[in-house]
């Protein structure tokens, strides 16, 4: 088009200008002195000396990291595969409904997404209450005496992760009805004049025309999940919570309990480092494998 | 009134030439039509003339004045897109007022302008509708609307009619064509459908790969087509091409021998020397269906297929010479497989040498 | 094949294809009331804190259970309302959920304009950076965003709460694509009437795409509302926190009350539940349109 080059770059200059002195402040700025602040031995406020990879090694033999670690990726296990799954099941059972009957369902799931995560956190401290949370009516029986969940140190993450499932279903669930609803209604007709029954018709064309979905369920649901601390963080209040610690949880508690900044940037950059390797990973491997099918 | 002038324009992206050292004259108040295939530069240059493509090389003028480096806005062009390209969110009255609208225009003058526009195009009944409640019909003469307000010198339509259905297309080429009548504007049309170039045009540009092929007003086209792109590109059906050989010439004639040894004699408009083998061409509505062993009768063959239009007819016809379409007006009694003779009408035909050019 | 089994053939064929429309059925049905009754286990949890609510705190703690009040009250909402910071909270999240989402709406379809349709030295380059700060997680960050703030002295100011927030990715993307599919026609046709590239934006680009601005600021005040980790730690002074993290700071002197604290946890989550009653179809929307984009 016929206007000059240098009105066109002023012009974009005005367009970009907010964007630019945002991102530049509050992303590229601080990601780089997070890269600089790993490798010195900084407290939270204040500078400190370089100490190159240092940061590093203590984390790689600091006990109470890896328990952060493996108890991340033992939450995720627990929340990212029943999450999908589940998912799944209810789109395909809600896709079946039709009208008002759909939208009430559909809400009944979804709604529990909406709400904040400290909203999520009370009521569920309050069904587990251990004196007079609801629950305890179906677990006092199985244990003999009223349980408090998140003091038995191995409940603890199944149990996080099984409210997080319930907080964040309706995610799943929406997209997986969105899938569901891309594949033609004649393919399935096809399907029963050729004689497939419902099981065939699940495996041989809603799985293989959902995997789209389904992998970009997993690996939303992947990376979400490593970020966690929230629902941790507030299920440990009041109690010493290093067993049950999470690598966000880890961090914070590095830069703002020990005041550690260096060691908790290091942390930082690690969980930073995971998350993008894992996610290019995941990804991959799952597009190659629908694909393959 | 106003004039349109291209020197030398060339249109070149990247590694293609799009179109190559053209120029090209539009007289004031002419309706000129730029006709091709896909892909032969017609939109290109249309959009070159409006601004909206830079010309790589050479010069467009509007009315004497350079406007190659001018922005569109001020070319004082306006252009009705294929897609009409009217904004959705906009009432009919703001779609055609915008242009007013973005000058700073009075309210007021605004609305002047747009009633102006709108009772000349019989849309006042609908200027408080969105476009998603307008006929096919209804949005093109909105955005003509659109284009009449800016009162540009030169109208420009990039293909305004593919977009609509047979029957309406039929009904918005009569439209156009008095609207030309009634504003005597320079306006110049793009497309690809030589029925429209044929009825709304003064001249008719024909492109081929971005040159010009021939320009002439529509009958000069179809009678005297300067070379085979053209003459197959006009009319339709299109005109059936037969090899031949040339068996002599004199003052203006030449014999033209077809395989089957029929012999036709036809004018020809060069000198010589003639190559020995040529094209000749000639246009099915100029054959005549008479008996096979008839005196008139140049061809015989044996139709293969009828095609019945209700107000002519249409034959395939296969002949020593090559297969051949014959039209014929009203409804003939002919059936596949009979016999017949074609008288031809070797004074409209056409002979064309191997380079494609007519002779 | 003799006449008798050949008649035979067709009415077996109709037997067994009724049979599995008996079997398909059976399925079908076991879905549906399997999907109604898990939905029914789903809404229960906050059916039940909201049932507490109306309770008084002496039918709260009392054993048997109680599916509905058997003394309806407000008086945990009065508690709520008149007892704690609330409303500072609600203040300071209305204030900070609306700025963030205003300034994130505005700069994202700025910028998203300008990488969409203007060309301009390191254009691919900003691109890229969008796409990678997708891979950097807010978390990672935290820290030095914490010193950030700290060292413009705007700890425990709402604007050190909006500030990190406004770093939304998505929402540049989203509107460079929807900017994207505007066809080429109407900018042309725009740019003939004379429209510069400030008159585009307003008065084309953007109204079109109104949907999608909704949508956005829906999702983006969402989710500032719900915002907890950062809040969390830019603000210390109970006057100044948002309603998310303010709930959470509930504690009675005299031991736990808990149809008040979950009173102020219904007030807390009352508005995001409202927007999305009320607007679910732009809420399910925009949901969709941020997930494709992680696709």
């Amino acid at each position: 088009m016929l206007t000059s080059r240098r009105n066109e770059i002023v012009t974009a200059s005005v367009f970009m200008a907010p964007f630019v002195l945002i991102y530049g402040a509050f992303f590229v700025y601080p990601t780089l002195k997070m890269v600089e602040l790993s490798f010195t031995n900084a407290p939270l406020i204040g500078d400190g000396a370089w100490v190159g990879v240092k940061n590093f090694s203590r984390l790689w033999s600091d006990r109470l990291f890896s328990v952060a670690v493996w108890n991340t990726a033992y939450f995720v296990v627990l929340s990212v595969i029943p999450s999908t799954v589940l998912g799944l099941i209810v789109a395909l059972g809600v896709n079946r409904l039709k009208g008002w009957l759909q939208s009430v369902t559909l809400a009944a799931f979804f709604l529990p997404y909406i709400l904040p995560v400290s909203v999520v956190y009370r009521i569920w401290n309050w069904i587990f209450d251990k004196d007079f949370g609801v629950a305890q009516y179906a677990l006092a029986p199985l244990a003999g005496e009223p349980l408090a969940i998140f003091r038995i140190i191995p409940l603890f993450i199944p149990a996080a992760a099984f409210i997080t499932t319930w907080w964040l279903l309706g995610f799943n669930v929406l997209l997986f009805i969105a899938g569901l609803r891309n594949i033609s209604s004649e393919i399935y007709e096809a399907a029963e004049l050729d004689g497939a029954g419902k099981w065939a018709q699940f495996r041989r064309i809603t799985w293989p025309l959902i995997w789209p979905v389904t992998a970009l369920v997993l690996t939303i649901q992947l990376i979400l999940q490593l970020k966690i601390f929230d629902q941790v963080y507030l299920f440990s209040i009041g109690r010493a919570s290093n067993a049950t610690m999470v690598m966000v949880q880890y961090i914070y508690r590095e830069a703002f309990v020990q005041n550690h900044g260096g060691a908790a940037a290091a942390a930082s950059m690690v969980l930073f480092l995971v998350i993008v390797v894992l996610s290019i990973l995941q990804f991959q491997v799952l597009r190659a494998g629908g694909s393959g099918r | 009134m106003h004039s349109v002038e291209l020197r030398n324009v060339s249109k070149r992206y990247g590694a293609v030439q799009a179109i190559s050292d053209l120029s090209l004259s539009v007289a004031p108040g002419s309706f000129t039509a730029l006709l091709g295939p896909s892909g032969c530069g017609k939109s290109t240059l249309l959009r070159m003339i409006a601004g909206l493509e830079e010309i790589t090389a050479g010069q467009c003028f509007i009315d004497d004045v350079d406007v190659t480096l001018t922005p569109p806005a001020k070319r004082r062009i306006a252009m009705v897109f294929q897609s009409y390209a009217l904004y959705p969110h906009m009432t009919v009255r703001q779609n055609i007022a915008f242009s007013l609208s973005l000058a700073g225009q009075s309210r007021k003058a605004q609305d002047e302008q747009t009633g102006k526009v709108a009772k000349l195009l019989q849309l006042e009944a609908l200027l408080d509708r969105r476009p998603a409640q307008l006929s096919g019909g209804q949005r093109q003469r909105v955005a003509i609307g659109r284009a009449l307000v800016r009162d540009p010198a030169v109208f420009l339509f990039d293909e305004p009619l593919s977009n609509l259905d047979a029957m309406l297309r039929g009904q918005m080429r009569v439209e156009l064509a008095k609207l030309h009548q009634d504003l005597g504007a320079t306006m110049i049309y793009v497309t690809h459908d030589q029925v429209e170039a044929m009825t709304l045009a003064d001249r008719i540009v024909v492109l081929d790969k971005g040159r010009i092929s021939q320009i002439g007003s529509p009958l000069e086209l179809y009678n005297s087509p300067a070379n085979k792109f053209v003459a197959s590109f006009i009319g339709s059906p299109g005109m059936n091409f037969l090899p031949v050989t040339i068996a002599g010439a004199a003052s203006g004639r030449a014999k033209a021998k077809l395989a089957g040894g029929a012999m036709i004699e036809t004018p020809v408009r060069s000198v010589g020397p003639f190559p020995p083998d040529a094209e000749l061409g000639i246009r099915p509505e100029h054959f005549a269906l008479v008996a096979p062993d008839a005196p008139g009768s140049a061809l015989t063959g044996a139709i293969s297929l009828v095609e019945h239009l209700g107000n002519s007819t249409i034959l395939h016809v296969d002949t020593p010479a090559g297969p051949l379409i014959v039209e014929g007006e009203g409804n003939l009694a002919a059936k596949a497989g009979e016999n017949v003779g074609l008288a031809v009408d070797s004074d409209r035909a056409q002979l064309f040498g191997p380079d494609g050019n007519a002779l | 094949m003799s006449a008798a089994a050949a008649n035979a053939r067709p009415a077996a064929d109709a037997a067994r294809r009724l049979n599995r429309l008996r079997a398909f059925d059976s399925v079908g049905l076991f879905m549906t009331v399997g999907t109604l009754a898990l939905a029914v286990l789903w809404a229960f949890p906050l059916y039940w804190a909201l049932v507490t609510t109306f309770k008084p705190e002496s039918e709260v703690v009392k054993a048997g259970l109680q599916l509905w009040p058997e003394h309806f009250t407000l008086e945990n909402y009065g508690h709520a309302l008149f007892d704690t910071e609330i409303g500072h909270w609600y203040v300071n999240s209305l204030v900070t959920s609306g700025a963030t989402t205003l300034i994130v709406v505005f700069m994202a379809a700025g910028a998203g304009y300008a990488i969409s349709q203007l060309n301009f030295p390191g254009r691919r380059l900003f691109w890229w950076t969008i796409l990678a700060s997708f891979m950097v997680p807010f978390q990672a960050l935290i820290v030095n965003q914490f010193v950030l703030m700290s060292q413009l002295h705007l700890i425990n100011t709402l604007t050190a709460v909006v500030a990190p927030q406004l770093i939304a990715p998505v929402a540049v993307i989203i509107y460079k694509q929807f900017f994207d599919s505007v066809p080429r026609d109407f900018r042309e046709a725009a740019v003939i009437d004379g429209a510069g590239e400030f008159q585009l934006f307003f008065r084309v680009y953007l109204p079109m795409n109104w949907g999608v601005t909704t949508a956005l600021a829906i999702i983006v005040f969402i989710g500032a509302w719900n915002n907890f980790l950062w809040p969390f730690l830019a603000v210390t002074e109970q006057e100044k926190m948002n309603v998310t993290v303010g709930i959470t700071q509930v504690f009675d002197a005299f031991g736990v009350k808990y149809a008040r604290e979950l009173a102020v946890s219904m007030l807390a989550a009352l508005p995001v539940a409202a927007i999305y009653l009320i607007f679910q179809r732009r809420v399910t929307q925009a949901i969709m349109l941020t997930a494709g984009i992680k696709g």
